[in-house]
């Protein structure tokens, strides 16, 4: 015992080590108080936790304030030291309680991470001292210095350890205003227990690095135990205006783990609870034979001689780096030397800090998900349900949606957008109900009014709780399931798919739009290697920015971000296109079509300037190496750039595209980008596009004409009849000829009919020069 | 025996890592009391901090990359399979295998350097004809290559770019990993068997950019653990690295003048801008490695001195790029112009500035 009866415990929040010293420490002292990190509001609701449920679960907590609305979760699991002194305690005859601040409290929200999440690791946030003993042991990463100092040894001087390391992590650094507010707060709880618990002793179980500095707080002069007030401290009530509680929800080892992205620290949650459970060499026989089984259902080879060799490499290592039992990384390096034939793009995420990253080798995938585990919790059916249940309950009938008619919605009125909106918000949330037979599909579909049919409502309950997890609203929770789904779909997704998910954020109304989605969407544009989904996804982006007043996201700064980058990206993906097969690629002129908008529309949004365009598209136009058509798209595209003629380049652009077998395919790039611009007659003393095309057809010989003839229909086709008399027109007056443009358009005969006829007069020339009977032409 | 005790050698371009550090290596030897894999001269902790470095011992840190893989790289090597390093260009393959194969048996010249032209013989023995025909062919007329060397003596044999030998030739490595012995069957009774003594095992590098690991055998790559080498991770080593490295480089060359800091965290972001991050589908051709880096800062060193008489500068980066980032492909030359014409510009700093507007020097090459 410790500073009047206090027994400080310094954990990491999901550590089975810490867990079983909590569990040794309160069977050992019989404490009167448990003190336990975790939020105080809390402290009525204890027996909620205790109901019965199936772990993990996690406490959610929301806030809606003024300005900003703000979740967290804290989960907890069977191994969680915070769990293990909530129960432990209360089967000890303790008094537990929560000391921490809300989670709504402004030492949470305001930090410049946003932690969303109450039992990351702090220290994370103070990694001078952890890299300092990183290099030191020579590990990887501070999970497997972890493991080694804590996890895999031996329990005899566990806590002298912990301290000493925590000691050290907080040493030198200083700990930011939200941590010092919290550390001041739980200080306050653990002396008004000293004075209630008389001579009783208290145990303290936070996390270590605020470990040492409440044990300075608490014994610091002028804070004599006896002499505090025996008044437990207030629990901080929320500002005016703002809503906010906390609730169980069911939580998953998947969401728990830091491989798929989670910030709580402890990896592996599948790997912890079998250590927890069975001790360390049990830990790793099974995740040794789960991982050879995920491998073998998937049909990847793991044959008996590489397990053999898998099982002497971990033992090797376990042996080489002084463990005393196979710890995690052991076992999975080893299962990596001996299973991995191949070269890997990535290093092993074992081996890094940091999430999976897409395109990761099978092998790895597979052993990384048997690290997680499967388990999934359940709340006791007495909980008290999560506010999403209440508050969908209610917006339904709010809106009138609780019957089971058909639904016609006018998107332009807003009663009918905000009832679309909650409905696409059920939707992605996979809440039964209502299901959309028609309505817009992209951002620039003039549809404004939506049908959505009743379908069968069965399973709706469950779903909602389980949809409770991602937020207290559904348009929050909407918002964070797409961010998710974003993440999970991996490499498999192209822009295009990715833009539909943003189509999906923008039905959920506006407001949704996470950071975090389009940032996700940015990275999936900057990653994508084919210009023709990306000008898809260009195109949504720019119809929503341009023109969505329906769905109000127009100027919407975030999606200015997409809108750069991709613009960005496709500039950079079309200058290195060279070779391929000849005949026009449709998808990628749609592409730079988009990027053209996206230059003449949003300019203010994109880093790219015109001018800056303009020069890329005159090298792509003289690029010899370049698929015609998308040469004869940037010739056209620097003309509508506004960038001034440049005869010398034009010419040299023109001259390479005369050759009949590309000229169609050029045409048409030139003509699907500048369409305007042929039409425009010249200022005075400059040529026009029309000049220049009109140059190239008249000095073609009568055989190379009629080679190309059909691309030059083809490509003319492009423009509708009245432009077509448009350019009739141009040509014309180019010639000085007066006369109806419109009749010079309709011919008399078959068009194949005059081209065979011609054909036939070229034929017959060529037999007189032949024969040297032809008039002197 | 490549022991080389001679305190005063000749001066060599570049000795082989036993020498380098043999006063380190004595110092473990000396210290070590931890267990040693048979045939090993240095207990498996012992080799690690030779290849990882130990400050407190004085021991200098060799290898930047991951501890792990260093481990599972020595511990593999005391299994009865052999290590394979694969990686792209310049991530450090050869200098790791030097490393570990002069801390395991005291010597990294036990190697055979894959190539087209690589035969069997140079793998395993030829003979010296004129002995051949005097005397038939006998113990003294067998000429060890490399690896008959190594099962006999019970060293660590290097294989370098193995992945560039015809299939044919890497195959007869085969019953040479799993049996562990070579046939001789010109010689009669014991010497036509030569067994491979304890310490033996083979440390192969393939580079992923040639010809990748896909085409060896599957026979084969089941003989072998494989290690990625990847690119230094943190910006800090390997900015580094390339200053420690280029400063020595442009010491040797002549130049007086160190190089520009400001000047090589420019060119060390630029190349892991282009590097691209892994997984990612448009990745240049040209090798954008350290040592690449390393060599790029050494030319910007030098053109700065000679043709200047100060250190190099952001203009220079850009000529040298031309050579470098855009070797033979016009798509890395396009996205380097890319990345001067619109990241460079957003940077923060002089030097990232000066990059930007010496982007015209791309088309002047």
């Amino acid at each position: 015992m410790s500073d009047a009866g206090v027994t400080f415990l310094g954990v990491r929040h999901h550590s089975p080590a810490c867990a079983g010293l909590v569990r040794r420490t309160i069977r050992a002292h019989r404490p009167a108080y448990v003190l336990v990190e975790g939020p105080a509001d809390m402290n009525d609701r204890i027996g909620e936790l205790l109901l019965g449920h199936e772990l993990p679960i996690a406490v959610f907590s929301h806030h809606r304030g003024t300005e900003r609305v703000s979740t967290s979760w804290a989960p907890l699991c069977a191994y969680s030291p915070e769990w293990v002194a909530l129960t432990e305690g209360r089967a000890a005859g303790a008094e537990v309680r929560f000391i921490d601040l809300p989670a709504w409290h402004h030492a949470f929200t305001d930090r410049p991470d946003g932690a969303a999440n109450r039992y990351a690791d702090a220290e994370a946030r103070y990694s001078r001292a952890t890299e300092r003993l990183r290099a030191r042991y020579r590990v990887d990463t501070v999970d497997a210095l972890w493991d080694r100092l804590f996890e895999i040894a031996d329990p005899d001087g566990l806590r002298d350890r912990l301290d000493a390391y925590f000691a050290l992590v907080r040493g030198d650094t200083e700990a930011d205003d939200g941590d010092r507010a919290r550390e001041q707060y739980m200080a306050s709880w653990v002396r008004a227990a000293v004075a209630h618990a008389g001579n009783r002793p208290v145990l303290v179980v936070t996390g270590g690095f605020h470990q040492p500095a409440l044990r300075a707080l608490t014994t610091a002069p002028g804070t004599t135990p006896g002499a505090e007030p025996a008044a437990w401290p207030p629990v901080p009530a929320p500002p005016d205006g703002a809503v906010g509680g906390s609730f169980l929800v069911p939580y998953s080892f998947r969401q728990m783990d830091a491989f798929a992205g989670y910030q709580s620290g402890m990896p592996s949650p599948g790997y912890y609870q079998r250590l927890w459970d069975e001790g360390p060499e049990a830990a790793a026989r099974t995740l040794r034979r789960t991982v050879v089984e995920r491998l073998r259902a998937r049909h990847l080879p793991a044959s008996t001689a590489a397990l053999i060799s898998a099982h002497t490499l971990t033992e090797g290592l376990a042996a080489l780096r002084g463990h005393p039992h196979p710890a995690r990384v052991d076992v999975l390096d080893g299962l990596a030397a001996a299973l991995i034939t191949d070269d890997l793009d990535q290093p092993l995420p074992w081996n890094t800090d940091g999430p999976l990253r897409p395109g990761a080798h099978p092998a790895v995938v597979e052993t990384v998900a048997a690290c997680t585990g499967e388990r999934t919790g359940r709340l006791h059916p007495d909980t008290p349900l999560p506010p999403l249940v209440h508050h969908v309950t209610a917006d339904e009938i709010r809106l009138g949606l609780d019957g089971d008619r058909t639904l016609d919605l006018d998107l332009t009125n807003p009663r009918g957008l905000e009832r679309s909106r909650f409905l696409h918000q059920l939707r992605i949330l996979g809440i039964p109900g209502h299901t959309r037979v028609t309505g817009p599909d992209h951002g620039a579909d003039p549809r404004d009014h939506e049908t959505w049919e009743p379908r069968p409502r069965t399973g709706r309950d469950a779903a909602l709780t389980e949809a409770g997890a991602y937020g207290a609203r559904p348009d929050e929770a909407a918002a964070a399931l797409l961010t998710r789904r974003l993440r999970d779909t991996g490499t498999a997704a192209d822009a295009g798919t990715t833009a539909a998910l943003l189509f999906d954020a923008v039905l959920c109304g506006a407001g949704t739009l996470s950071r975090d989605l389009l940032d996700g969407l940015a990275h999936r544009i900057r990653t994508t290697a084919d210009p023709g989904p990306l000008g898809r996804a260009l195109a949504v982006v720019l119809g929503l920015w341009r023109h969505d007043r329906v769905f109000g996201t127009a100027r919407e700064p975030l999606l200015g971000t997409v809108l750069d980058h991709a613009v960005d990206r496709l500039f950079h993906l079309v200058e290195g296109l060279h070779g391929g097969p000849p005949g026009v690629d449709v998808p990628r002129l749609r592409a730079l079509t988009a990027a053209r908008d996206a230059l003449l529309h949003a300019a203010p949004a994109l880093a790219l300037t015109p001018e800056t365009a303009a020069a890329t598209a005159a090298r792509i136009a003289r690029d010899r190496h370049a698929p015609a058509d998308l040469r004869g798209a940037a010739l056209g595209l620097r003309r509508a750039l506004g960038a001034p003629a440049e005869p010398a380049g034009e010419a040299e652009a023109f001259a390479a595209a005369a050759d009949p077998a590309v000229l169609g395919d050029w045409l048409a790039g030139l003509l699907t980008l500048a369409r305007e611009e042929v039409l425009r007659p010249a200022p005075k003393g400059e040529q026009s596009l029309l000049d220049t095309l009109d140059g190239v057809v008249t000095t073609m010989t009568d055989d190379v004409f009629l080679h190309a003839l059909p691309a030059l229909r083809q490509a003319f086709a492009f423009f509708p009849p009245r432009e077509r008399e448009r350019v009739a027109h141009l040509l014309l007056d180019r010639r000085n000829l007066h006369g109806s443009a419109r009749t010079l358009l309709r011919t008399s005969a078959d068009p194949l009919l005059l081209a065979r006829a011609a054909a036939l007069e070229e034929h017959t020339d060529l037999l007189l020069d032949r024969h040297a009977l032809g008039a002197p032409r | 025996m490549t022991t080389v005790s001679d305190p005063h050698p000749p001066r060599l371009q570049r000795p082989p890592a036993e020498v380098r550090h043999a006063d380190e290596l004595a110092g473990l030897r000396a210290g070590d009391t931890g267990p040693r894999p048979p045939g090993w001269q240095l207990s498996l902790r012992a080799a690690l901090r030779f290849v990882v470095g130990d400050p407190d011992a004085g021991i200098s840190r060799k290898f930047v990359g991951s501890p792990s893989l260093v481990e599972r790289a020595l511990v593999t090597l005391a299994t009865n399979r052999g290590l394979m390093l694969v990686g792209e260009p310049g991530t450090a393959k050869s200098l790791l295998s030097e490393l570990i194969a002069a801390a395991v048996s005291g010597t990294s010249t036990l190697t055979v350097q894959g190539g087209a032209a690589t035969t069997e013989d140079q793998i395993k023995y030829s003979w010296n004809y004129a002995l051949l025909v005097s005397e038939g062919p006998s113990r003294r007329s067998l000429v060890p290559a490399p690896m008959l060397r190594g099962m006999a003596e019970g060293r660590i044999v290097r294989f370098e770019e193995i992945t560039r030998c015809p299939l044919e030739v890497q195959d007869c490595l085969l019953s040479l990993l799993s049996e562990r012995v070579v046939a001789v069957p010109e010689l009669d009774g014991d010497d036509g068997m030569v067994f491979a003594r304890q310490g033996f095992n083979v440390i192969a590098t393939a580079n992923t950019r040639d010809r990748g690991v896909n085409e060896m055998s599957a026979a084969l790559k089941r003989r072998f653990n494989f290690e990625t080498v990847f690119p230094i991770p943190d910006l800090d080593t390997e900015l580094a690295l390339v200053e420690a490295e280029s400063t020595a480089l442009l010491r040797e060359s002549g130049v007086e003048r160190a190089p520009d800091p400001d000047v090589l965290e420019v060119l060390v972001g630029t190349f892991r801008e282009l590097r691209g991050a892994p997984g990612q589908s448009d990745r240049p051709s040209a090798v954008m490695s350290t040592a690449e880096a390393v060599s790029t800062a050494h030319a910007v060193g030098l053109r700065g001195w000679f043709l200047r008489g100060e250190a190099g500068n952001a203009a220079d980066i850009v000529s040298c790029l031309a050579g470098t980032a855009a070797k033979d492909s016009p798509e890395d030359l396009a996205r380097l112009r890319r990345f001067l014409e619109q990241q460079a510009r957003l940077r923060r700093g002089a030097q990232w500035q000066a990059l930007h507007e010496a982007r015209h020097l791309l088309d002047q090459r």
